[in-house]
């Protein structure tokens, strides 16, 4: 099984997320949205898989390459 | 000594050169998954078509060293890469570490001729540790050997450069690199002015390589290279599809090539990665890789200046590059890096004769003082200048917002040949709000007045008010966007000089 590392492409905060732990997702599926200079930036799955653990919660700020949750497929 | 025997010396002596550092040295790096000098050439050329120069050269400076330096530790020579002639310097870091000598330095001094005069690519395969020492020690060591080319580090383009980084790389393979027009790097090789080892004994800085001249570094921070790569095989491959964009020299047109089938079909899945909402923001790779030639979106510096994205890639069949601001970086507000990218980008695509297409969606450039700290109104108009300089052919897509001086820089007005709007795009100066409250700074107005001014600010910033008073050229469906700029690229096409461009930028630098 291989892990995938989702991560944030910018600074911001966690707006909302969509997807739970657990949930299958394929390549390109929306897994949360980021907030950062008044724009939405989603994060979408960069592989199918299932969702093996979700980092961080609403609200919470982010980094730039900061680790979002992990895909298992 | 009979002919026979004057043949079986010269053969005995090819091979002591071709044998390098050594059977030992040469299996160290062989178990460490690395090539070695002349095996990187064979992996990268057209088998067979390998011509050498100065296969026999050996360092002329220290009489004890003649017998230890095959072909002085750079390979050089010529060889087809895809059927077409280039140069290629190829450091062997088995050979003192590919030090820079007397006899070396006139090697690669003259493929660089041969390839600037002839119009060849030349290519660099950097690993080496700088000058050789103590050739170059002393006053007599730095008189004799150094500063004798008065153009050794001119760059004027008349042929692109490549350079991979593929171990240590410091002096010449530094300097060659950064006076590259593409760079790969491997993962594992640094690329530093000098080592770790003399950081630490000059200036007592510890520092690992890694941190000091890593691809992290280079990729993420300085820019300094286009893309990373795992292997030397990768790396290579890298070098060669770069050139297959690229004309062999500056007088002539890039190639044409036949268009994948399937091309046309990404079009209209445009509408669909562009978001409804204007503030959701979007991948612009995803909008290049939809209108060009299947497969052919070539991204420079992906991890570097993420507010713009650059880029080679093929419409139908011909080169062309692509700067486009990137909403995933900043909301595309571009920033210095990304100012610098654009930069560089713009003068290698003028310089070769690469048509340039602009993709817009950015509300401005980004503002504060970090950018200010490193020079952003410098940067913003080192852009600006290299667009306007520009001869090769311009065409600009707004895509959605184009603000303020960035409608300028991505090509607004006449600067682009052609400018092209979606349905939906958005021009002004700046956001109303913001303009309200510049306007009323430090006055005593109330919340009324506050809101007719408003009510003034909040003109039509449509497409359709930039098309009827012809600022753009069209109104266009996102889905006929390949198909429209097909057309400019005909209509555009540089007849009046075959192709070529003005070159009014080929000597400026490298790097921003």
């Amino acid at each position: 099984m291989a892990i995938t590392k989702v991560t944030s492409e910018v600074i911001g905060t966690v707006w909302k997320v969509e997807k739970s732990v657990g949930d299958s997702v394929l390549e390109g599926d929306l897994i949360m949205i980021l907030e950062s200079m008044k724009m939405e930036i989603p994060v979408e799955a960069p592989i199918a898989g299932i969702l093996g653990e979700i980092k961080v919660v609403p609200e919470e700020s982010v980094e730039e390459d900061q680790i979002l949750c992990l895909i298992e497929s | 000594m009979s002919f026979d025997d004057r043949l079986k010396d010269l053969k005995a002596r090819e091979a002591r050169a071709r044998a390098m550092g050594g059977p030992e040295r040469l299996a160290r790096r062989q178990a460490q998954g690395r090539l070695n000098a002349r095996s990187r050439i064979e992996a990268f050329i057209d088998p067979g078509s390998w011509v050498e120069t100065g296969l026999l050269a050996v360092s002329s400076m220290v009489a004890q060293d003649r017998d230890k330096t095959p072909a002085d530790g750079k390979v050089t020579g010529f060889a087809k890469v895809d059927g077409r002639m280039v140069a290629i310097a190829s450091n062997d870091f088995t050979v003192k570490g590919a030090s820079s000598s007397a006899t070396n330095m006139k090697k690669v001094g003259h493929i660089k001729r041969v390839a600037t005069e002839r119009g060849l690519p030349l290519i660099f395969f950097g690993e080496s540790s700088g000058a050789r020492m103590p050739d170059n020690m002393g006053a007599r060591g730095m008189g004799s050997n150094l500063g004798h080319d008065p153009q050794q580090y001119v760059r004027t383009r008349q042929t692109p450069w490549a350079a991979a980084v593929l171990g240590q790389c410091y002096g010449s393979s530094a300097w060659y690199t950064c006076l590259s027009d593409f760079v790969v790097m491997r993962k594992g090789a640094i690329l530093a002015v000098a080592s770790p080892g003399l950081a630490s004994f000059a200036i007592g800085q510890e520092v690992e390589a890694e941190e000091l001249g890593g691809w992290k570094l280079h990729a993420q921070v300085s820019g300094l290279i286009d893309r990373v790569v795992d292997t030397d095989e990768e790396a290579l491959a890298e070098i060669r599809k770069f050139l297959s964009y690229m004309p062999s020299h500056c007088g002539e047109p890039p190639a044409r090539i036949f268009v994948p089938a399937g091309s046309d079909e990404g079009s209209r899945r445009i509408a669909d990665i562009l978001p409804e909402s204007r503030k959701r923001a979007y991948d612009v790779r995803k909008i290049i890789e939809c209108m060009v030639d299947l497969d052919s979106f070539f991204e420079f510096k992906p991890r570097f200046g993420r507010t713009a994205v650059t880029g080679l890639a093929r419409m139908d069949g011909r080169t062309v590059g692509f700067i486009a601001s990137n909403p995933m970086g900043k909301a595309g507000a571009l920033d210095v890096a990304g100012c610098e990218k654009a930069t560089r980008f713009t003068v290698m695509c003028d310089s070769f004769n690469i048509p340039l297409i602009l993709l817009v969606d950015t509300p401005g450039f980004v503002i504060g003082i970090e950018g200010e700290r490193q020079k952003a109104p410098g940067k913003i108009m080192n852009f600006m200048q290299a667009l306007q300089m520009c001869t090769v052919p311009k065409l600009s897509i707004i895509m959605r917002k184009s603000y303020g001086q960035a409608y300028l820089n991505m090509g607004g007005g006449r600067n682009s040949d052609d400018v092209a709007l979606w349905p939906s795009a958005e021009i002004s100066f700046m956001d109303p709000h913001f303009a309200t409250e510049i306007v009323t700074w430090g006055q005593q107005v109330s919340d009324e007045r506050k809101q007719e001014i408003r009510a003034q600010m909040e003109k039509d910033n449509s497409a359709y008010g930039l098309a009827e008073i012809y600022a753009a050229q069209a109104v266009i469906d996102p889905a006929e966007t390949r198909r429209y700029l097909i057309q400019q690229l005909e209509i555009h096409e540089m007849r009046l000089s075959g192709g070529v461009g003005a070159h009014r930028m080929a000597s400026w630098p490298t790097t921003f």
